[in-house]
This record gives C-alpha cells, sequence and structure tokens, in this order.
C-alpha cells in the first residue's frame, strides 16, 4: 500500500502531538474493533478552539487522523467544528485506503465527544450559576 | 539524501543470489528445452532437473526420487496434507498445532469442514509445542500430525525428531497408517535438516526464502508413502504433480541448495552474531521490550520483539520511512485488523501481540545494517512512546 507524500509527512513529523496541561476538555476514545485509540485535548475560549493536541495509538492512518484534525479544528469556532466531515478530514490526510476510513471515523467521533462534553460542562457551570 | 535501505524482512522471502541467477539464466535463455521432449533439448532440460533435484534431496539428507518440486510451500504443504488424507479410504483424525502458517491451518480447516477431526495443540508461552500433547492427543483413527519445523513468526523450533520418535514407536507397537509431515520452509538453510534423523515421511521447502526466486518449491515424500495427486493430466514428478516442469526456477532452486548446503555453517553463525547484537543493543538502549517466544530454541535469523505501548503497524511504517524493511504479523494477513494470532497464541495481550515485529536478517547484511536499525529503531519508539495515550494517565 502506498500512502501519500502529505500522510507520510505527518506520519514522520506528527503536528500538535503531546499533551496539553490546561485543556478545557479531554476526551478519548477507543475503536472496539482493532483497539486503535485517540486522546484529544481542545482549549476553548470563548466558544473558539486555541490550542489542539492529541495522542493516538494504532495503525498510521490513526496517527495521521490526530495530526491533521488537531491542525483543522485550531481557531476554529465549535459550530465551525462541528461541521468537519469524514470527507474532508480523508482528503486532509492526503487520502485514504477504503479499508482504513474506521481511523477517519475514530478521529471525527473523537472530536464529537469532545464538542458534547463541552457543550455539556458549559451548560452546567451556567446551571451552577444561576 | 537517498540513503541505502536495509532489509530484515529474510523470513518474509530472500534476495536471488547472483550465483543462483548465473545458474538459471541458461535455462530462460538458449537451454530453453521441455523435460518432457525426447530431443536434446528436451535431455538438456530433463538432466538439468535431475542434478537439481541431486542438490535440494542432499540439503535434507533425502534420496533424489523422494523430491517433488512444486510452486512453493504453499502448494507443498497442500500437496502432503490433502494428498495423504485423500490417499487413506476413510476419513480420520489430524493432529496440527495452533501456530502453523496459514498454508497448513488453511488446509486443516478445509478437511475438517469435510469431516475430518482435528486437534490443534497448544503452544505454551514460549512458543513451543509438547510432545506429551501429541501423546495423548493421538487416537485410533489418527492418520496424520503435521507441525511446523520452525515458525515463520517467531522463529521457535518444534520438537518434530521427538514427534518423529512418537510415530516410530507408535508403528513398532502395530499402528500401521500414521504419518508425520513438517513445514520446514523457514528451516531450509538456517539449520540443517537430516530427514531420516527427524523421522518425518513428509516435509515441505521453499525456494524463495533460501536465496532462489519465487515460485519453486519442493516436496519431500518418504518412499513408500502414497499421496494423492492434486494436479493431475500429466506423468510429471512421478504421477505427483502434473505440469510441465518450472526448468529455470527448479534449476535455480537447485543452485540455492547447493550454496545453502556448502555455506549453511557460515550462515548460521553470520545471522545469529547479527541478530544476537541487534537484541542485545535493543535491550540495552530500550525499556520495555519483550521477546516473543523461547530465546534458544528458535532460528539464529530471526527476532520477534513487542514494544509495549505501541502498535505494531505504525512503528512499522515509521522505520520503513527511514528505509528498513520489517514486518508484523505473518507477512500474508497483515491487512486484517486481529493482532498475530501466533503471539496470541502465546498468552500475550491484545496491545502485546499488536505491537510484535520481525526482523528477520540474512547472509547480505552486515554489522553497519544492525547498527542503523537500532538507531532508527530506539528513534521511532520514543516518538511513538511520547504519542500513545497508552502510557499516560488520563487527567483532565
Ligand atoms: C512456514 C511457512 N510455510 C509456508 C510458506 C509458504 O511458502 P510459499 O510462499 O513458497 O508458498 C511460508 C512463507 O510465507 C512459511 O513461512
Amino acid at each position: 500500500m502506498t500512502y501519500s507524500a502529505v500522510f507520510k509527512e505527518h506520519l514522520a513529523h506528527p503536528h500538535n502531538a503531546g499533551e496539553l496541561p490546561g485543556a478545557t476538555v479531554v476526551v478519548e476514545e477507543t475503536n472496539p474493533v482493532c483497539g486503535d485509540r485517540l486522546r484529544l485535548y481542545l482549549l476553548v475560549e470563548d466558544d473558539q478552539i486555541e490550542t489542539a493536541k492529541y495522542l493516538a495509538y494504532g495503525c498510521p492512518p490513526t496517527l495521521v487522523c490526530g495530526s491533521v484534525l488537531t491542525d483543522l479544528v485550531r481557531g476554529k469556532k465549535i459550530q465551525e467544528a462541528l461541521a468537519i466531515t469524514k470527507d474532508v478530514l480523508i482528503a486532509a490526510a492526503g487520502g485514504l485506503p477504503g479499508r482504513k476510513h474506521h481511523s477517519a471515523a475514530l478521529a471525527l467521533e473523537t472530536l464529537r465527544s469532545a464538542l458534547t462534553q463541552l457543550g455539556t460542562s458549559t451548560e452546567e457551570k451556567s446551571l451552577n450559576l444561576t | 539524501m537517498k540513503t541505502q535501505r536495509i532489509y530484515l524482512d529474510h523470513s518474509a522471502t530472500t534476495p536471488v543470489d547472483a550465483r543462483v541467477v548465473n545458474a538459471m539464466l541458461p535455462y530462460l535463455t538458449g537451454k530453453s528445452g521441455n523435460a518432457s521432449s525426447v530431443h536434446s533439448f528436451g535431455q538438456e532440460a530433463r538432466a538439468a532437473v535431475d542434478r537439481a533435484r541431486r542438490e535440494v534431496a542432499a540439503l535434507i539428507g533425502a534420496k533424489q526420487n523422494e523430491i517433488v518440486f512444486v510452486s512453493g510451500g504453499t502448494e507443498a504443504n497442500n500437496l502432503a496434507i490433502r494428498g495423504l488424507c485423500e490417499a487413506v479410504s476413510e476419513k480420520g483424525h489430524i493432529i496440527t498445532s495452533v501456530i502453523e502458517h496459514p498454508s497448513v491451518r488453511g488446509v486443516c480447516d478445509a478437511l475438517e469442514k469435510r469431516g475430518w477431526e482435528v486437534t490443534r495443540l497448544p503452544v505454551y508461552e514460549n512458543g513451543i509445542i509438547r510432545v506429551e500433547d501429541a501423546r495423548a492427543a493421538l487416537r485410533p483413527n489418527t492418520v496424520l500430525i503435521t507441525v511446523m519445523f520452525a515458525n515463520n513468526e517467531i522463529g521457535t523450533l518444534q520438537p518434530v525428531r521427538e514427534l518423529g520418535e512418537l510415530v516410530r514407536t507408535e508403528r513398532q507397537s502395530g499402528r500401521r497408517s500414521l504419518w508425520l509431515h513438517t513445514d520446514a520452509v523457514q528451516v531450509a538453510g538456517r539449520e540443517s535438516i537430516a530427514v531420516e534423523e527427524l523421522g518425518c515421511d513428509l516435509l515441505s521447502l521453499s525456494g524463495h526464502k533460501l536465496y532462489a526466486p519465487k515460485g519453486v518449491g519442493a516436496l519431500y515424500v518418504r518412499r513408500g508413502v502414497r499421496l494423492q495427486s492434486q494436479s493431475i493430466g500429466g506423468h510429471q514428478e512421478r504421477e505427483r504433480r502434473a505440469g510441465t516442469e518450472n526448468v529455470p526456477g527448479i534449476v535455480a532452486f537447485g543452485e540455492a541448495a547447493r550454496l545453502a548446503r556448502t555455506e549453511i555453517s557460515e550462515r548460521r553463525s553470520h545471522d545469529k552474531r547479527l541478530r544476537d547484537n541487534f537484541e542485545n543493543e535493543v535491550l540495552r538502549r530500550i525499556e520495555d521490550v519483550v521477546l516473543n517466544g523461547e530465546k534458544e530454541m528458535r532460528l539464529p535469523h530471526l527476532s520477534n520483539l513487542s514494544f509495549r505501548f505501541v502498535e505494531g503497524e505504525g512503528l512499522l511504517i515509521n522505520l520503513d520511512l527511514q528505509g528498513v524493511a520489517v514486518s508484523t504479523g505473518s507477512a500474508c494477513s497483515s491487512g486484517t485488523l486481529e493482532p498475530s494470532p501466533v503471539i496470541r497464541a502465546l498468552g500475550r495481550s491484545d496491545e502485546l501481540a499488536r505491537g510484535s515485529i520481525r526482523f528477520s536478517f540474512g547472509k547480505d547484511n552486515t554489522d553497519n545494517d544492525v547498527e542503523r536499525t537500532v538507531d532508527v529503531l530506539a528513534n521511532a519508539v520514543t516518538r511513538l512512546r511520547e504519542l500513545s495515550p497508552l502510557n499516560k494517565a488520563l487527567a483532565s
């Protein structure tokens, strides 16, 4: 299987890799079939994703999707981030073979669950305030 | 700058030796006869096939009429197991192991679907079956024991000679229809093989694992063992494998077998020295590394290691980007998401099974290759561990 130059570049030099102390939200999702894992850290201020970092375990596309996803969400409003689709992610990764699309699915699932958690925690916060 | 690539996947296949190419070339160009033809072209081809047969026989201590040329290890295993089982009149029982190559495992599975009984012997943490288990598994209708000589993923040597003794003892006490097959594809050219000493009836070989081209192999069939041919429609190979002989491939295999026989001790000590240096360096420089399979009773050229918190394919591609070629799982079954069944059979966790990498050395590797591989590997493992969530607490 041949991977694209973009893909290899992300693999050799991942962007935004590592932990993010002080993150607003941290979420980790696992693909139950293959055991791939993605942990996403988001620092959110005023509805905007200021910083995103990630950790990943699994096949190369999963590692690359973490790098690509964090690039994509940085600087985005939450609504914009929610609008990212699998196709956008796959294109940004320089393409993925069909049998590796599950990596993109895992990345999006992790993002959605982080954003949902963010939504709930801000709701909780506002509840506490009242 | 383009760096030299390093090939450490000799258990998947070996590069063809230049001397082997030279030996086969005349049979691709001028000497292009069919070995069944009566004229001088045919006689030339026949003589070359016969010479190759003597060389392959000599490699394993067999007689030349006990060698059947086939297309490779997979076909040899198919012919051995199906050929033997179809030659006996009633469906019986087969004993095999849980770590066989897919070409043995698959044939046993297929026979089981057709009504044969199959016992799959476990391996223990060391990746080796126990002869007592085989003895205990024997049934009155056991026809075949098929256990590989050495495993292709972890290199562990199986007690085939002891299985041979078991079969011999059973025969002495009156059992008539019990045969022993062993898949020696990974062993040939790496450890010496003597079929008489092993006491096996059938033994599979493949050319491309010993510096011959892909697409040629052989099955040793002890004199007197009856097989049902799996390819019908010609008298070739004493009716055991119909079809025009692959003369250039067979010639190449013969030359590769001759070279393997004469060079075996150098190759063995060369590969072992590189492998041992490699392992020592890896264990010295990288933490949390697990050796898969028994350390002593294994092939001299192979090392299978799991790097905790790191997934195998990710590591493999990272090494490949740096020009180092290795493999994870069985070369034939990568692409499936299942962790290696062989490593799982050792009782390892899914995580360790997914993190297993096979490094297999060959005669053209150098000390420099080892040094550079360890550097590249240490670097890649460190980077992937930094990236891994498995060794970091999930705390926000
Ligand atoms: C143990 C074992 N048996 C059989 C085979 C199949 O041999 P071939 O590739 O010649 O069909 C292989 C090679 O992958 C092997 O390692």
